[in-house]
């Protein structure tokens, strides 16, 4: 193995430092058609009109596309998962998030494209709409997806994503203690440097060419395939350097409407996000909305938790069942407590539909969690170290799923940060290892959760 | 309209109020600067402009008139690249490299006006430029190196300043 | 699309004859706010005045009134003295103050989501008077004056008495392309008298009259200061925190004007 360990050079750093890295708004085809998108000014609106003549009419349009036009128009990204599909690629009788596209139109120029784009008329009902995740569960909550205002489709048709173990209210009965937290992160944009865009050839053979900025290549083509009921050998997609993406690109949100304009005017389209859009009709990472509370001792053992989260979806489920699966797994952070009590829930609000971002699903349980046992330490006036490596993950230790861990770095690691900071750790925190509980590391309550990790 | 382009005189036809950006990637088709927010606000349209660093997207070609523009495929080639470009090489300062062609002759520029390897001044003379994904500290070393006159060895990637073995700084 | 007429005229008289009444005419100093505007499709001119070449940029002083000319690159004020020198200093970045223009700036119109134009605070406590070309001829006037009608005249230069003593103070934000969220910029006359005023505050920069006249008191002062201002929520910050910031800068100007003799 020659790579391991070495500093081997970028194989495009050179390509990179001298301009010649092709990104998808460098392909130059003849012939480009420029696309824009009518998009939604509604959170939440029925559309009880929709007119593109104006548009097809004008001079230097090549084509306009609407939900009409689209042979497969809704379908499940991650239906391989599971997770069955609820967003039409275009808006079909209705927008539930501002920004929403509704019509695409290729013209010979950006600016013709625009023009076209604001003469499609179009009339709007506008309906109640709902931004937060608490409120949705409220009865008097306007219902805005057809599934209810959270996802239902879960394993055995469950509203949730549950995860039960041990028995939550012995621990609450045994605790000497409460600890309780709300943790509230944001959404986040990705805000890559290259917006979205894609470039797609019609060929002479009826196949299409499509230069994508995605990050998933076969992924994308699988969609753009499933939308255009294409075999997938009619398709070819040319992926390269992506300007930046962070999860942010792995949506399709372009290939599917391109292609299908480039099939519509027989010419080459492209469509170039301009940053505004980026800000305004991107995804984004997803807001949260997570309570903890964790049954405690006096001397800091974490007998049990009991976790609620609210994932904001937005108007669409996209990924986020997935995500939301992930963050569930990861809820008991690097630590072992043996009874668990989990409720999480996809939800749906009139915001942008939220997407995968750098460790999807599993930077807000570990924010949530990690702030959680500062907090008990705080509480309890114990040391924060200490309190982490009495409950860290060890050899043996089932998680909140049933595995048994067999290879747990927590115990390692945070020594290493106490070393590292220079913060002193009593002999007996000094000295633990990550083997097998035992002694002062094994209390009662945690030998029944011990598992076997040569049998797992 | 006349202006000189990498060394070389060039006749564009672009309208007058044609932002730079536009007129060197879609008429001149050279696609090493980059289109990232069309507002002045992320620096990956960042050319020289008689030397001096301007964000081409807010140049209208009639304010370039008869001027001399450096664009990256002017700075070096993969057979001859100019020490700044080595030093993001060697440095690793690239990741996605969209930002890289603006940053590259930012930094030229910051050199050729004298600059030093003092980080909060390279930090000063560069601050309109964003990178979403390096987090800056080896752009940082890169232009420091570059500034020193280092010498790079290309065939290997260098360690970061910001994260020497040993702890935090 | 109907080809748009640019004008470039080569001194300040052709500028003047050009721009006319102002009708019809939109002026591009560097083009820093102007060329995203057009590239976004929201402003589409029917003729453009370019005033790159117009010979409306310099500084020029003569005894103690400096005068600025309206095509003079903000990076050009960087080096002078508080509250002008630290507030162009803290405009955007370096490749933008290169290109932005004094007048530019001071004429700016409402941004979509902030507001604009952060020397015009720092101006109004400098007590700056405006020369400028439109309609009725040429005409100088006070900045705040020629504030309200920015949109339609031709700004040609600046001009200020240097004071005795200058300060600024601001909200410091991490990404330097953002217009000012907030500024305070404080000036002191050789007589004593004490001018006060804030961008951010508003959608153009404002005198703080009611802080000025509490000037002795830095505290109530700013305090004071919340009277002048009609606060409003934007993309940079909301009106609570900038009512919760604006004292704080009213009282570290008048702080730092206290120290200089």
């Amino acid at each position: 193995m020659k790579a391991v360990g070495a500093r081997l050079p970028r194989y495009d750093g050179i390509a990179h430092v001298t301009g010649r890295s092709t990104y998808v708004d460098d392909v130059r085809i003849p012939g480009t058609l420029w696309v824009k998108a009518l998009r939604s000014p509604h959170h939440n609106a029925a559309i009880t009109k929709l007119d593109t003549s104006p548009a097809e009419k004008l001079k230097g349009v090549h084509a306009v596309v609407t939900a009409a036009d689209v042979p497969l128009l809704v379908y499940g990204h991650l239906s391989a998962l599971g997770i069955p599909g609820d967003e039409p690629l275009l808006a079909d009788g209705e927008v539930r998030y501002q920004g929403q596209p509704i019509a695409v139109v290729a013209a010979e120029s950006e600016e013709l494209a625009m023009a076209a784009v604001e003469a499609i008329r179009i009339e709007y009902e506008e309906r109640p709409a709902l931004f937060d995740i608490r409120k949705a569960f409220d009865p008097d909550a306007p219902v805005i997806h057809e599934w209810g205002n959270w996802y239902p489709h879960f394993e055995g048709e469950l509203d949730r994503r549950q995860i039960r173990k041990g028995d939550i209210e012995w621990a609450f009965d045994k605790a000497d203690t409460i600890v309780q937290g709300v943790y509230r992160p944001a959404a986040i944009e990705h805000v890559p440097l290259e917006t979205q865009v894609c470039q797609v050839v019609p060929e002479a053979d009826g196949r299409l060419t499509i230069y994508s900025c995605t990050q998933a290549l076969y992924f994308s083509l699988g969609v753009v395939c499933a939308h255009l009921q294409l075999p997938l050998n009619k398709v070819k997609v040319v992926g390269g350097t992506v300007g930046g993406g962070f999860g942010g690109k792995v949506d399709t949100a372009t290939e599917t409407m391109c292609a299908l304009l480039a099939q519509k005017s027989g010419r080459p389209v492209k469509w170039r996000w301009t940053r505004e859009e980026e800000f305004l009709c991107s995804s984004t990472r997803a807001p949260w909305h997570m309570e903890i509370a964790d049954a405690v001792t006096k001397d800091g053992w974490i007998l049990g938790r009991k976790m609620l989260t609210l994932h904001d979806s937005g108007a669409y489920a996209r990924f986020s069942p997935y995500g939301l699966t992930k963050h569930s797994f990861h809820h008991a952070g690097a630590y072992t407590i043996p009874n668990i009590h989990f409720d999480g829930y996809v939800v749906f609000t009139n915001r942008v539909p939220t997407t995968a971002m750098r460790g999807f699903g599993v930077t807000s349980v570990s924010f949530a969690v990690e702030t959680h046992l500062s907090r008990i330490a705080v509480e309890l006036g114990i040391d924060p170290f200490e309190l982490r490596l009495k409950n860290a993950n060890r050899i043996g230790d089932t998680t909140p799923n049933g595995v048994v861990l067999t290879d747990p770095s927590t115990v390692p690691t945070i020594q290493a940060i106490a070393d590292a900071i220079g913060h002193e750790l009593t002999a007996e925190y000094r000295t633990t290892t990550r083997d097998t509980r035992s002694g002062a590391f094994l209390p009662d309550h945690l030998v029944s959760q011990l598992g076997n990790p040569e049998e797992h | 309209m006349n202006l000189t382009v990498n060394g070389v005189a060039r006749e564009v036809e672009s309208g007058p109020l044609t932002p730079l950006l536009f007129v060197l990637r879609d008429e001149l088709e050279l696609t090493g600067a980059k289109a990232g927010c069309q507002q002045g606000g992320c620096g990956a349209c960042t050319v020289l402009v008689d030397g001096e660093p301007r964000r081409s997207c807010l140049t209208p070609l009639a304010a370039v008139e008869g001027a001399e523009i450096t664009t990256v495929e002017g700075l070096g080639t993969p057979e001859d690249l100019a020490p700044i470009q080595q030093a993001f090489t060697h440095h690793y300062a690239a990741q996605c490299g969209f930002c890289t062609s603006g940053l590259m002759l930012a930094a030229q520029a910051y050199i050729d006006h004298g600059g030093t390897d003092d980080r909060h001044a390279i930090q000063e003379a560069l601050s309109g430029h964003v990178c979403r994904c390096t987090g800056y500290v080896k752009i940082v070393d890169a232009v420091a190196a570059a500034a020193r006159g280092d010498e790079f060895d290309l065939t290997v990637t260098a360690g970061s300043s910001g994260m020497t073995s040993g702890g935090v700084r | 699309m109907p080809a748009i007429d640019v004008l470039t005229p080569t001194s300040p008289d052709e500028a003047v004859a050009a721009f006319g009444d102002g009708t019809g005419v939109v002026v591009l100093g560097g083009g820093t706010i102007v060329v995203p505007e057009m590239t976004y499709g929201r402003l589409k001119p029917e003729r453009v005045l370019m005033l790159g070449r117009a010979g409306l940029a310099g500084i020029s002083r003569s005894g103690s009134t400096v005068t600025i000319g309206a095509a003079t690159p903000v990076a050009d004020l960087v080096g002078l003295a508080a509250p002008l020198g630290p507030c162009a200093a803290n405009v955007a970045d370096a490749e933008i103050r290169a290109q932005g223009t004094v007048g530019g700036n001071l004429c700016a119109g409402e941004g979509p989501e902030a507001p604009r134009g952060d020397l015009q605070g720092a101006l109004l406590a400098l007590g700056a008077v405006v020369r400028s070309a439109g309609a009725g001829g040429i005409a100088s006037e006070p900045l705040e004056d020629f504030l309200p009608k920015r949109r339609s005249r031709l700004a040609l230069d600046v001009s200020f008495e240097e004071p005795a003593a200058g300060a600024f103070a601001n909200l410091d934000r991490p990404h330097t392309d953002d217009y000012t969220a907030l500024a305070v910029s404080g000036a002191r006359a050789a007589d004593g008298t004490i001018r006060l005023a804030a961008t951010g505050a508003g959608w153009w920069g404002l005198r703080l009259p009611s802080a000025e006249a509490k000037a002795g008191d830095p505290e109530a002062a700013g305090a004071a200061a919340l009277a002048d201002v009609k606060l409003a929520d934007d993309a940079l910050a909301s009106a609570w925190y900038r009512g919760k910031v604006l004292p704080v800068l009213v009282r570290r100007v008048l702080a730092q004007l206290k120290e200089i003799a």
